[in-house]
């Protein structure tokens, strides 16, 4: 047995939490033009944290403590440089007043949320680049470093930095507040939050490059956000819908890569290593997504996420269902991308012949003309139907066009198989 | 067993902001290291250089800390319990400060 004095004495991503809690109280407090001094003290509360707790010992309330130093930080700040003049006092006051709030307050915690959920909408608000909002949220709710962001989005750290101050602009020109939005304009302010965390989502999910770790833990925070708006007041039947889709996505994340790192395709996946409780989390929201009478894309990809999951083994997986999910989900969203799913789904219900000629038309959009599932699948289907040698071509072809390392080994064994 | 001060000097400031994440990590191997059993004592010194007493020919004067800002500044110790003064440093060798760019100097106690 393992001493539990070995092990972490912090709870997992506690100051990651925290500093989104954190920032979103002091933004609150400070109002939105000055987010940055909000996590400049967030970062402060952190350090110090770091610079004493090692001499001593954790605070009997890790939380509570990071909470207090936070807003004493921000106290110390606009003092010393007077940013807020003849407004000083008075939010010295605020912020001596929130400091204080009991940790076991049970207030406190619904507070929180609502401060959160205030910063989710602000974050995500129709008028700021949907790019700019995402790399926001990440920052200032999800509490993950420029660094972070642009390591799993494979991109360079200052894109990511430019985005975030772009969005700051956004937020300080068009004097964004924190105020819930009102009846009138609830549904496009939703549709605009969901449709960032919906991306934040993907970001991690979709590709498999950057790095894996942070990509899950990306994945688990937009999950995170969806489930915050789902117990909110703001809840609506495609607020469960995305809930739903991320959590029955997100169950497959460890099984699609094996213990080598190689890429693992949906039909080889263990099934067993498919994680229980977000798959039950899926379930119950995909549930309360069919309450209501509208079909949106995210209620089509749910049920997709949803027949695949329901399979016990590959081979049980109810692929005439899914087809006629596909149809469906065209008709919402006639993009290329979903065409292609659809063939997929075309060759597994009338086989690859009935599928091969719905590429075609495909090949010719130029978005798609290089993209490297669009000749795997190709490739595959040539394979079944018994044409080696052009299938190969095809996963050759494929290894031409932009793809991660994993995916290119796992063209690799394919053209192998080919001979 | 005899006792030894390890002095910590905090690296100066890279001004490289680090995530929430990072950081709970750097914690995390701190305070393992610091529940180590021979470890005895910790203490943490304010982040301000603080001020010097020098002597000179009107009597002592007091100055500002002599650290500028690229100098290393002692940010706090800890007493821990060693056969010898080599144990005292091999035991010193896997302390996270070093892989944070921080220096230790150790110290022996005397009459301890």
């Amino acid at each position: 047995m393992t001493d539990p004095a070995d092990g972490p004495v912090l709870l997992e991503h506690l100051f990651r939490h925290q500093a989104g809690r954190m920032t979103a109280r002091l933004t609150r407090l400070l109002g939105p033009a000055h987010v940055d001094l909000a996590e400049e003290s967030v970062q402060e509360a952190m350090l110090r944290a770091l610079q004493t707790w090692p001499y001593q010992g954790m605070p009997d309330n890790a939380a509570g403590w990071l909470f207090r130093v936070a807003h004493h930080s921000a106290i110390d700040v606009i003092r010393r440089t007077r940013t807020f003049g003849a407004k000083t006092d008075a939010i010295v006051d605020d912020l001596t007043r929130s400091a204080k709030v009991a940790p076991a307050d049970p207030y406190l915690d619904e507070q929180l949320r609502d401060d959160e959920l205030r910063m989710i909408l602000m974050c995500c608000h129709p008028e700021i680049p949907r790019d700019a909002s995402v790399a926001l949220s990440l920052k200032t709710i999800g509490g993950f470093s420029v660094r972070e962001i642009a390591r799993a989005f494979l991109s360079e750290e200052s894109t990511i930095a430019q985005r975030i101050v772009r969005a700051k602009r956004q937020i300080r020109d068009r004097r964004l507040t924190l105020e819930l939005p009102g009846a009138s304009d609830l549904e496009r302010r939703l549709d605009s939050v969901l449709d960032v965390v919906y991306l934040m989502f993907n970001e991690g999910y979709a590709a498999h490059e950057g790095e894996e770790l942070i990509r899950r833990d990306l994945c688990l925070e937009a999950l995170r956000l969806g489930l915050l708006i789902a117990a909110s007041s703001m809840a609506a039947p495609r607020v469960h819908a995305l809930v739903a889709l991320m959590a029955l996505q997100a169950a497959r994340l460890e099984a699609r890569v094996d213990e080598a790192g190689e890429l693992v395709l949906l039909d080889h996946q263990d099934r067993r290593r498919w994680d229980d409780e977000l798959l039950a989390i899926g379930f119950h929201h995909f549930d309360r997504a069919i309450a209501g009478p509208v079909v949106t894309e995210y209620h089509v990809q749910a049920a997709i996420a949803a027949t695949h999951a329901r399979g016990a083994t590959p081979h049980s997986v109810d692929w005439p269902l899914i087809l006629q999910l596909y149809d469906q989900l065209l008709a919402i969203n006639a993009s290329p991308i979903v065409a292609l799913n659809r063939a997929v789904a075309v060759s597994r219900v009338h086989g690859a012949a009935q599928a091969l000629p719905l590429l075609e038309p495909l090949a010719a959009d130029p978005k798609l003309r290089h993209y490297h599932l669009l000749l795997a699948v190709r490739g595959h289907l040539l394979q079944e139907l018994g044409r080696p040698a052009d299938a190969a071509d095809c996963f050759r072809a494929a290894l031409d066009c932009a793809c991660s390392e994993p995916e290119r080994r796992f063209l690799r064994r394919k053209i192998a198989g080919c001979v | 067993m005899a006792k030894y001060m390890l002095l910590l000097y905090n690296s100066p400031v890279s001004g490289q902001p680090v995530s929430p994440e990072e950081m709970q990590k750097s914690l995390e191997k701190y305070m393992a290291w610091t529940k180590k059993p021979f470890t005895i004592d910790s203490k943490r010194l304010a982040n301000d250089a603080g001020r010097v007493i020098r002597p000179s020919a009107g009597g002592p004067r007091t100055t500002d800390g002599p650290y500028s800002e690229t100098k290393e500044l002692l940010g706090g110790y800890y007493t821990i319990e060693a056969e010898s003064y080599e144990d005292a440093v091999a035991l010193t060798l896997d302390h996270p400060h070093l892989e944070y760019g921080g220096t230790i100097e150790v110290r022996h106690v005397y009459g301890s």
